[in-house]
Parts: C-alpha cells; sequence; structure tokens
C-alpha cells in the first residue's frame, strides 16, 4: 500500500515540476543593486472571473504580452465565478508576493476582505471590466469598457435606422448587471432625445424584458415581446448571446426580415453573425484594449505616477462592412 | 493516509524553495549598518517602504539607527511609488541629495528611481534574502487550514451520512441558503449593518436551523418513503438553491454588523477562528464516531441496514439523526463562509458537495458505506487543500489542475477498492 503510493506520488511530482514554468528568477541583491541585473521586475496576479468565456481570455492574453514587453511576469488563475475560489487565490498571490493583484471581482461586494487583505499586505489592487462596490478596501485603478457611451452608439445607430419610419422598439435587458444598465441608460437617452425632435417618426421603446444575457433566455424574451408587440420593428440585446437568441425567436416565427436586432460586445459569435446580416450592428468592446491598459496602469502607478480611479475605453460601432475587412473573421 | 499527506507537503517544500526577501526590524538593523558602513555617518538616506506593519517597524528601525549614528534621514516614506516620487520631488526641489535608499524588495524594484538622473535605483539597499520555501511560511499554513475549514465542517456530516451508505448532495445549496437565511434576518429584521450581537447570534442559529431542517426533511422523505439518498438529496439542492435566489433576488447581501465578522475573520491567539472551531467539531465528531452507541448505530446501519435493524437498531430514528446533522452542519459552513465574505450571497457553496464528498473519499471513507474515520477527512480534505495551494504556488496552469485533481480522486477510489478486496481474500 505505502509501497504504491511513494510511486503515486514520485509520479505526481515529476508532473507538477513539469506542469509548472521552472524559470525561477533569483536575484540576491546584497549590496546596492545595479541596473543591470535586474531581469524579472516583478509578477503580476490576475484572477479572472472565468476563462472559458473567450472575452477573459483575451484579456489574459493582452495582459500577459503587455507584462512580459515591460520585464514583468504575469500569473493568470480562473475563479470560476466562485467568491471563495478568488479569495483564496488572493490569499495564495499575497504569499507568493506579487508586486500586483488583478482581479475581475466576482461578486460587487463580497471579494471585499480579500482586497482589504491584499491592501494590508501592501499589493496595490486593479481590477478590470467588473467594478468592485463595497467600501472594504481600496482598488487603486478600473479598467473597464464605457458602457453608457456604446450605449448611446446603440442607440444612434438605432435612429439612423428608424429615421423617417419610425417604429416599436423592445429592449432584451440584463438588469442584474451594472455594466447592461449603463447601456440601456445611453440606449434610452438618445432615442428619447430624438423623439423630442420628431416629426411623426417617433421611435417608442414598447417593452424591456429580461432576456438573462444568455441565448435560451433571449429567445424566450424576444418570442414573448414579438407575440404582445407583432408589429415591432427592432431589438436593442445587452449583449450578443441574447441577441442571437432574439435572432432565433424571430426566425421560428419568419420574423427576420421585419425586426431588426442591434446587439454589443463584438464577440466573435457576434461578428460573425453582422457579417451573414444576422445582427445589424454591435457597439464593440476591445478586453485587449482592456487587457493591456491594465498593465499600463499599474506600471504607471510603480513609476511613481497618478493613476486615475477609472479608465474607460470608448466603444465603437461595427457593421457589416467592418466584418467584411475584419482580419479576425477571416481566419 | 497521513503518510501520503507528509509526504506531500514535503514534496511542496521542496519545490516551493525561493529566495525570501525579509523586512522588520531585524532586516532593518541589517540594511542600516551597511549604509553606515558604506557611506559613513554623513549618509543622506531616504527610507521608502509600503504602508504595513512589517515595512513600518523596518523604517523606524531604520530611522533610528541612522539618526542615533548622526546620518540624515530625509524622509520616511511608508506607501506606494507615487508617494515616494512626490517625497523624492520634494527633497530635490529643496536642494538636497540622496545618497542610499534604504528599500525592501518590492519597492526597490519600482521603477520611479529612474526617473531621476541622479537618484536611479541603484542606490537601493536591500536586506539580503534566504532561502524558504513558500508553502511553509506560516501565513501560508495557515491561509491553507483556513480555506479547508469550511469544507471540513461540512465534510464530518457528510462522512456519517456516507458510512450510513447514503449520499447527501445538498449540501451546497444549503450553504447559499444558510448565508442568505441570516444575512436576511440581520437586514430586515435586526437593522442591517446596526444590528445587535443577540440578533445576529438569533439570526445565525435560525440559519443553521433552516438547514437542520432541511436535513431532516432529506431523512425523512428517505426512510419514511424508501426513496434513495441521491435521489431526494438532489431534489433538495435544486429546491434549496432556486429558495436562495429567490429570497436574495439573485443579489449579494452586504448589509451585516462588524460583530458578525467575527466569526470568520477573527482571531483567537493567533489563529483564525475557523480553523479553531474545525478542530473543535473534529474532537466532538470523532468522540461522538468512536465511542458512543450513537455512532456504532452509524457504522452498523452502515455495514448491512437490515441486520442492524434485527438487531434493534432504530435504523430510521438514526438516518433521520444523521442527515439532520449533515444539514446543520452544511449551516453553519454558511455562516462561516458568509462571515469571511462579509456578505450573504446564493452563489456561495456552488459545487461545494462535490468538493467535500472527495474529501470524506480521500479520507478513506467506503463509498459502500459502513467504514471509516472522521479524522481520515480531516486528512483528506488537507490532502485535496495542500494540493491546489501547492500547485498554486508553483503557477501550474488552472485547467491541468482539473485533471490532477480528477486524477486524485481517481486513484483514492482505486484504493479503496483494492484495500477492499485484500481484506476480502
Amino acid at each position: 500500500m505505502i509501497r504504491l503510493s511513494a510511486i503515486v506520488l514520485f509520479v505526481f511530482g515529476i508532473a507538477i515540476t513539469g506542469c509548472s514554468d521552472s524559470n525561477r528568477k533569483t536575484t540576491t541583491p546584497d549590496a546596492p543593486k545595479t541596473n543591470d541585473v535586474v531581469k524579472s521586475k516583478g509578477t503580476i496576479g490576475f484572477s479572472a472571473l472565468t476563462l472559458t468565456n473567450p472575452f477573459f481570455k483575451v484579456i489574459a492574453d493582452n495582459m500577459k504580452a503587455e507584462a512580459e514587453k515591460h520585464g514583468y511576469d504575469l500569473i493568470v488563475v480562473s475563479a470560476e465565478r466562485d467568491v471563495k475560489t478568488q479569495a483564496d487565490q488572493v490569499n495564495e498571490f499575497i504569499v507568493k508576493g506579487v508586486a500586483a493583484i488583478v482581479l475581475n471581482p466576482c461578486d460587487s461586494q463580497s471579494i471585499g476582505p480579500a482586497i482589504q487583505k491584499a491592501n494590508k499586505a501592501g499589493i496595490p489592487v486593479f481590477t478590470n471590466d467588473l467594478k468592485y462596490d463595497g467600501n472594504e478596501g481600496k482598488v487603486v485603478c478600473h479598467v473597464a469598457t464605457e458602457n453608457y457611451q456604446g450605449g448611446k452608439l446603440a442607440g444612434e445607430a438605432m435612429v439612423k435606422l428608424l429615421k423617417g419610419t419610425g417604429g416599436k422598439v423592445a429592449i432584451i435587458h440584463f438588469p442584474q448587471a451594472e455594466s447592461c444598465q449603463l447601456r440601456v441608460k445611453g440606449f434610452t437617452e438618445i432615442v428619447n432625445a430624438h423623439n423630442t425632435f420628431s416629426n411623426g417618426d417617433k421611435i417608442e421603446i414598447v417593452s424591456t424584458l429580461d432576456g438573462g444575457g444568455a441565448r435560451d433566455e433571449g429567445f424566450k424574451a424576444a418570442k414573448d415581446a414579438i407575440e404582445a408587440n407583432p408589429d415591432l420593428a427592432a431589438i436593442f440585446a445587452i449583449n450578443d448571446p441574447s441577441g442571437l437568441g432574439a435572432r432565433s425567436a424571430l426566425e421560428s416565427v419568419a420574423k427576420q426580415d421585419q425586426v431588426t436586432i442591434i446587439a454589443f460586445d463584438g464577440q466573435l459569435i457576434g461578428k460573425q453573425a453582422i457579417r451573414d446580416g444576422k445582427i445589424l450592428c454591435d457597439p464593440i468592446q476591445f478586453p485587449d484594449r482592456i487587457g493591456r491598459s491594465t498593465v499600463q496602469q499599474i506600471l504607471k502607478h510603480f513609476n511613481g505616477d497618478e493613476v486615475p480611479a477609472e479608465i474607460l475605453i470608448p466603444s465603437e460601432l461595427y457593421y457589416k462592412a467592418d466584418a467584411d475587412k475584419d482580419p479576425e473573421l477571416k481566419q | 493516509m497521513i503518510f501520503v499527506l507528509l509526504v506531500l507537503a514535503g514534496l511542496f517544500s521542496i519545490l516551493t524553495l525561493k529566495q525570501q526577501h525579509p523586512t522588520g526590524e531585524a532586516a532593518g538593523r541589517q540594511v542600516a549598518d551597511f549604509i553606515l558602513s558604506r557611506y559613513g555617518r554623513q549618509a543622506r538616506v531616504l527610507i521608502v517602504t509600503r504602508n504595513t506593519g512589517e515595512d513600518i517597524a523596518f523604517a523606524n528601525v531604520v530611522a533610528i539607527r541612522l539618526k542615533d549614528a548622526g546620518a540624515k534621514v530625509l524622509d520616511n516614506v511608508n506607501g506606494a511609488a507615487p508617494d515616494a516620487r512626490r517625497a523624492i520631488d520634494s527633497i530635490l526641489a529643496s536642494g538636497g541629495e540622496i545618497d542610499a535608499i534604504a528599500a525592501n524588495d518590492v519597492t526597490s524594484k519600482w521603477p520611479v528611481y529612474d526617473r531621476y538622473p541622479n537618484v536611479g535605483s541603484g542606490k537601493c539597499v536591500v536586506p539580503s534574502s534566504y532561502l524558504w520555501p513558500d508553502f511553509l511560511k506560516v501565513s501560508n499554513l495557515l491561509g491553507v487550514a483556513n480555506q479547508t475549514a469550511i469544507y471540513a465542517m461540512i465534510a464530518i456530516g457528510m462522512t456519517m451520512v456516507i458510512i450510513t451508505g447514503g449520499i447527501d448532495l445538498s449540501v451546497g445549496s444549503l450553504v447559499a441558503l444558510a448565508s442568505v437565511g441570516t444575512a436576511i434576518m440581520i437586514r430586515d429584521g435586526g437593522g442591517g449593518a446596526n444590528a445587535g450581537l443577540v440578533t445576529v447570534v438569533g439570526a445565525a442559529v435560525a440559519g443553521i436551523g433552516i438547514c437542520a431542517l432541511a436535513g431532516a426533511f432529506n431523512g425523512f422523505m428517505i426512510t419514511a418513503f424508501q426513496i434513495p439518498p441521491f435521489i431526494v438529496t438532489l431534489s433538495m439542492m435544486m429546491m434549496a438553491s432556486g429558495l436562495s435566489y429567490r429570497l436574495s433576488s439573485g443579489r449579494s447581501i452586504p448589509e451585516l454588523p462588524t460583530s458578525f465578522f467575527w466569526l470568520g475573520r477573527g482571531e483567537t491567539v493567533g489563529i483564525p477562528n475557523p480553523i479553531l472551531l474545525m478542530i473543535v467539531l473534529y474532537i466532538i465528531a470523532h468522540v461522538v464516531m468512536s465511542r458512543t452507541v450513537f455512532g456504532r448505530y452509524v457504522y452498523a446501519i452502515g455495514g448491512n441496514s437490515e441486520a442492524a435493524r434485527l438487531s434493534g437498531v432504530p435504523v430510521n430514528r438514526i438516518l433521520m439523526s444523521v442527515y439532520t446533522i449533515c444539514g446543520a452542519l452544511a449551516g453553519l459552513g454558511g455562516i462561516v463562509l458568509t462571515s469571511q465574505l462579509s456578505a450573504g450571497d446564493p452563489k456561495f457553496g456552488l459545487m461545494y458537495e462535490l468538493e467535500v464528498i472527495a474529501a470524506v473519499v480521500v479520507g478513506g471513507t467506503s463509498l459502500m458505506g459502513g467504514r471509516g474515520k472522521i479524522f481520515g477527512t480531516l486528512i483528506g480534505a488537507f490532502i485535496i487543500a495542500i494540493i491546489k495551494n501547492g500547485m498554486n504556488l508553483k503557477d501550474v496552469d488552472p485547467f491541468n489542475q482539473k485533471i490532477v485533481l480528477g486524477a486524485v480522486l481517481m486513484l483514492a477510489v482505486l484504493f479503496d477498492t483494492l484495500k477492499r478486496r485484500n481484506s476480502r481474500v
């Protein structure tokens, strides 16, 4: 029995050593350091919300590239949406003595004690995409998409679409997420502004339904919306999955040519749908820029510069013409 | 089993061996002496550390020692890089010069010093490093124990259930239910963040009570109608999860008083309270399972339920109690977790049932029932925790970690099967 377990452990040990990156950087600075011996300037720990969603994978990959460009290492771990896992990961970052911690908080409140613990250990904490809303710990800087401005872009695209004709519009919402609230707020403001000066081409928001930000829920919500308003002209969905769910709903009642969809995000599936004419356009997010910008803020902070508490990356509208030129879709 | 745990600990101690960079008083003395011997008593020194307890101790020792020797301390910065920049700016603006910067490993790596041509990070003096495994740092060991405490507590109830030959899949959802239930009672009934101690304790006990009731309901359905435990507790898992999402409308509830955080975040004699609670519970459970009639009955039911019944064991009553205990301990786990993370949240406890069952099985309890030890479960929980912790410390890719953990579980069951076969021969 013991012999068997010893063998297993031995193999396991070899596996672990093989899996992990073995380039331990050890500098032994006794005396004043000379500038040219600096190999790694430090390690940044990143606990992502999840790595199964490509959005966060892109953020992580770009953070890694940017960090390595400036001589820092990046460790990426995935919290799989579980706050306790994330809190444990922060604890391990502290034990490892990382120079900075980046989080996508799994919960806008309960991650507070972990951030506070990092603060106490003197490690600066940054967040991206998802924001920490509590007041227990201090986040140096938060980097995210400018959702409010993105919502306005969607509103402008809607006004452009329905100018002269007007029509009924449904919103497929995900009210739990603050980011989606901002998107809808921007969208509604532009539409209302248009209505104030409209002459007979009023855009009427007839229903706002919860689509859960997911394809199946979006499908149901869109189906209800079209049932209640058979003369619907357009749908604004707060992300690509729920937009595509809405598209399926329209196809199931053969109304895809009557109702135009504007979604949000610019995920690969969304871009493909735009190319194929299933979605008119998306205000798109730039996870690559979010990732790079986060690392740049960390470097600025280490460099002694003041860092703004929040950096918002503007969104841009993405139509079929953009999709046809997009190298990402040509692979 | 304990042998495996020790070997793992040894393995990770070797694997995580790393240069450690000290800070604190001893390091401060070392750095101050080095500066004095190198730059003499006329040295003009800037001290840069972070704003942590140990770092400030380091900075103060450096400052006092240098001043006593007659050297000049230009400024003592305890903060982040921007604070260091401001300090250097003001020193240079008033015509000062810097001979050396007393720093530690982290602050010396800030690129801020290289902004100034006549400062530069070459002027940093840092304490010499020493070799020690990350794994064996006290903060890490306490961290691992603290992380495991909740799983381990719930695993006590699960061990009992599994020894009777059953299973309880509802524990993860009960963690969420206790968390949300207690937080809502405190928020709506006791004034949220201003709630008094009595309310807090009452709400926590009520939260555990709800989960005990849910556990009792499980036991009732299993004993009264002979429905397999797998199905009963699977249903309870869905109902409890749905209920906690419904009660909280899917949001977390942070309106809790600080007195509530004592259980999960407080310390007694330097050891985090969840660890102490876990130890106490394990001692009680061990005594109950090995020294009492109740414990004997639990094993007897798992060994052969029919034989136990014929020998006069009150099978139904014992099963009811076992499921009730399991539910109550899951509720307790939920309270500790809520206290640790300072909010009630329906998302808590996700997949905990599997974590806990894994701990029990790795700890040598047979899924067929009748065999297993309480302390085996504790060791099982720690084996899993140490493997996870060690892999995290060694930066193993998160996807590979899952593969390794799955393999460990598979091996544990394999051992169990082999042992069973050997003992039969």
